[in-house]
């Protein structure tokens, strides 16, 4: 009891001070966010290969081979032969970015000199790669009618399932909301320790009777609340901005949850970096070298599937990017619980030991009686 | 006692710091550390504080020890650091209020002896301003008396006027003097101002190097270096002649500055008598003269064989930084 309340204490003092500094969350929640959406939002570019595709061949004539051999020559998609129901599956768990029907009768329909329809269900959730996917399909049947010697002869009728309509603000805003996260947690957790050492404010936490890990759980939670406030503003603002939130409220809220588990992971990890931290000019060198790349490798920009190889498996460590990839599935596809439980998972994980890591060596550092 | 220190010692990765001090500070006291930077005293209030564990050694603070109680030491004591460390954004009554609660009374107990308190320092029509809007002077008033809200029965001054003008550094010693007589609290402060310890300190502890020189009452110390006075005088050039001559007559030179000199006589009048005597023999004009009692600085330069100098620390670079991005 005597424990919480000095918890409460201590979180308290750490939330007037925030609040009473109104410039400042301000420019955290807003400022940056909306520079990162303008530079980045109309500076997209780079190229999307090995797009997983499904494909459903009902034909297994000589041209249906031939055209699905086309389809898949170059580095553009990735084809997996699957049933109608595997297929669907997948592109609900996000196995594959589309699903490409192609009819029965292909090669008869078309040897006959006839038309045929073959239909491509998209998850659009991620409009760079469905653009990707649907111009290269596109392309391919097009050269392949041409080569048939009539133009059209083959017709891809898209066919949006997740994501109807999103745009590239929609695919941005997400990583955005989890990017102002991740920054503000620096500064409520790393930065505002080491000036709270700089200045002296901790001694005068460490001089009164209150225990030591009431200090620290009372900063770290202070933390992680000023992460959430900047994040939910930046949300709002999204929203504001006419982004989308598939789930509604349910949605909302399960986005501040999100924030609240990987709040407490950043806190930690930035907790732990400034422990270690004895001057400012080394702090922005910590942002400079694992703050931005771990923004940059979370797919929060550009999808992962346009990074080189080599930059993967960064991107598959990267906690970001399994923060930036909960808050997209949430806010563009929907609750599915399949997919959003390894996201969701993974960032627990990380949460718990940066929570535990940060605390420790916080307190490591309190030194003096215990 | 209401503090007793034994034999403490704290080495930083080797360099001595505070080299096996013992002493005492009685109840109701106002005891000051004197010496000059460096020579330990904010390593001693940080180890009476809790702030950082001994080397060696330990202290009993309102009879509990400050290694096995740390708890029931921390509650007996207040600490006002050598920085400020009120919150600038917060006002003078939510700092109040926070410190408070960090000791544990409710926030109406704290509020109930807010006005008596920064009423001792004058500073109740601010209560309600944010502190950054504060003097320096008025910051350091709200710190003596924030420090009181618990309570306490020691309060640790570090360093409490430094930084701060003649004028403000006066009224400061006075709210010093009013906390310890009208709140009975006993108050143990550092300084490397001689007239600061003078002036405010029943007893003076001299340290330097970690080490205790002399300890005692201001005039107790003075006293212990002979009735002696000091003459400060000042020579027509050549003088180098005059002034060998002086020491081989038995006087000491505690400094020379070109042709001026602070002489160590006895009697002042017999001293006196020779000077003038030796100025006529050696045909040297003295240009100035005058004859003063010994200070606390000549106590401590004559254990030392150097005087005080007044480093005010200037802000770090970083401590530049961490401030303009607080502000
Ligand atoms: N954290 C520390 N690490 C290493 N040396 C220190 C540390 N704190 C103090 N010192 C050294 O201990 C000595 C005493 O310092 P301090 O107690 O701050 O002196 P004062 O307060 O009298 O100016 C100095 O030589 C100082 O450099
Ligand atoms: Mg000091």
């Amino acid at each position: 009891m005597r424990f919480l309340r000095e918890v409460y204490v201590v979180f308290w003092k750490e939330m007037l001070v925030w609040v009473n500094n109104p410039m400042l969350p301000v420019v955290r929640a807003l400022v940056f966010p909306m520079m990162w959406i303008v530079i980045f939002g109309s500076a997209f570019g780079g190229e999307v290969n090995h797009i997983p595709v499904a494909v459903v061949s009902e034909d297994t004539g000589e041209l249906a081979l031939s055209y699905l051999s086309m389809l898949s020559t170059g580095r553009t998609l990735e084809l997996r032969y699957t049933s109608p129901t595997e297929a669907e599956r997948l592109l609900k768990t996000r196995g594959v970015y589309g699903v490409l029907y192609i009819p029965p009768g292909f090669t008869d329909e078309l040897r006959s000199g006839g038309r045929v329809r073959v239909s491509l269900s998209t998850d659009e959730s991620t409009p760079q790669i469905a653009e990707a996917m649907s111009a290269h399909i596109l392309r391919v049947s097009r050269t392949f009618s041409a080569a048939l010697g009539t133009g059209d002869a083959v017709e891809v009728v898209r066919n949006p399932v997740y994501g109807r309509g999103v745009k590239y603000l929609d695919y941005l805003a997400p990583g955005v909301v989890m990017m102002t996260i991740l920054f503000s947690s620096i500064f409520s957790g790393g930065l505002n320790l080491i000036l709270d050492r700089e200045f002296g404010t901790l001694k005068m936490l460490m001089v009164s009777p209150v225990s030591r890990d009431a200090i620290i759980l009372g900063k770290i939670f202070a933390g992680v609340a000023q992460s959430i406030a900047s994040g939910a503003v930046a949300l709002l603002v999204a929203m504001l901005m006419g982004v989308h939130l598939k789930s509604g409220a349910a949605g909302f809220g399960l986005v501040i949850l999100l924030m609240f588990i990987s709040g407490f992971g950043f806190i930690g990890m930035s907790t732990a970096f400034a422990t270690r931290i004895t001057q400012l000019e080394q702090l922005m060198v910590v942002m400079q070298v694992i703050i931005m790349p771990m923004w940059f490798l979370s797919g929060g920009l550009y999808p992962l599937e346009s990074m080189p190889d080599w930059m993967r498996p960064l991107a598959i460590v990267n906690p970001m990017t399994y923060a930036t990839d909960a808050a997209r599935e949430i806010m563009i596809r929907g609750i599915i619980w399949q997919t959003l439980a390894v996201d969701f998972a993974v960032i627990s994980a990380f949460a718990v030991t940066m929570f535990l890591i940060g605390s420790y060596s916080f307190k490591k550092t309190l030194g003096g009686v215990k | 006692m209401i503090i007793e220190v034994e034999k403490l010692r704290k080495e930083f990765n080797g360099i001595v710091a505070v080299d096996g001090i013992s002493f005492g500070v009685e109840r109701g006291e106002i005891f000051g550390f004197l010496g000059p930077n460096g020579a330990g005293k904010t390593t001693t209030i940080n180890i009476l504080t809790t702030l950082l564990l001994p080397t060696s050694g330990t202290a009993r603070i309102a009879g509990y020890d400050l290694l096995r109680q740390p708890a029931e030491v921390r509650r007996r004591i207040g600490l006002v650091p050598q920085e400020v460390v009120l919150e600038g954004d917060l006002t003078a009554r939510e700092n109040l209020v926070f410190h408070g609660m960090l000791y544990g009374l409710s926030r109406s107990q704290v509020e109930r002896r807010i006005p008596e308190l920064l009423e001792l320092v004058e500073l109740a029509e601010r209560a309600d301003s944010k502190v950054k809007t504060f003097s320096g002077g008025m910051k350091r008033r709200l710190e003596l008396v924030k420090v009181l809200i618990h309570d306490p029965e020691v309060i640790f001054l570090d360093e409490p006027t430094v930084g701060l003008d003649p004028q403000t550094r006066r009224r400061i010693w006075e709210y010093i003097r009013l906390l310890n007589t009208e709140r009975e609290v006993t108050v143990f402060l550092t300084t490397h101002y001689m007239e600061e310890a003078e002036q405010l300190c029943d007893r003076v502890c001299i340290i330097d190097h970690g080490r205790i020189l002399d300890m005692g009452h201001p005039e107790e110390l003075k006293r212990r270096l002979g009735e002696r006075d000091i003459v400060e005088v000042e020579l027509s050039e050549p003088c180098g002649g005059f002034l060998s001559r002086l020491e081989s007559m038995g006087y000491r030179i505690k400094s020379v500055r070109g042709c001026r000199a602070s002489i160590v006589a006895g009697r002042r009048e017999k001293a006196l008598a020779e000077l003038f005597r030796l100025a006529g023999e050696l045909g040297v004009s003295i240009t100035s003269i005058s004859v003063r009692a010994p200070t606390l600085e000549d106590v401590f330069i004559h254990y030392t064989g150097r005087g005080i100098r007044d480093e005010a620390g200037g802000d770090s670079r970083m401590r530049q930084i961490a401030r303009r991005l607080k502000h």
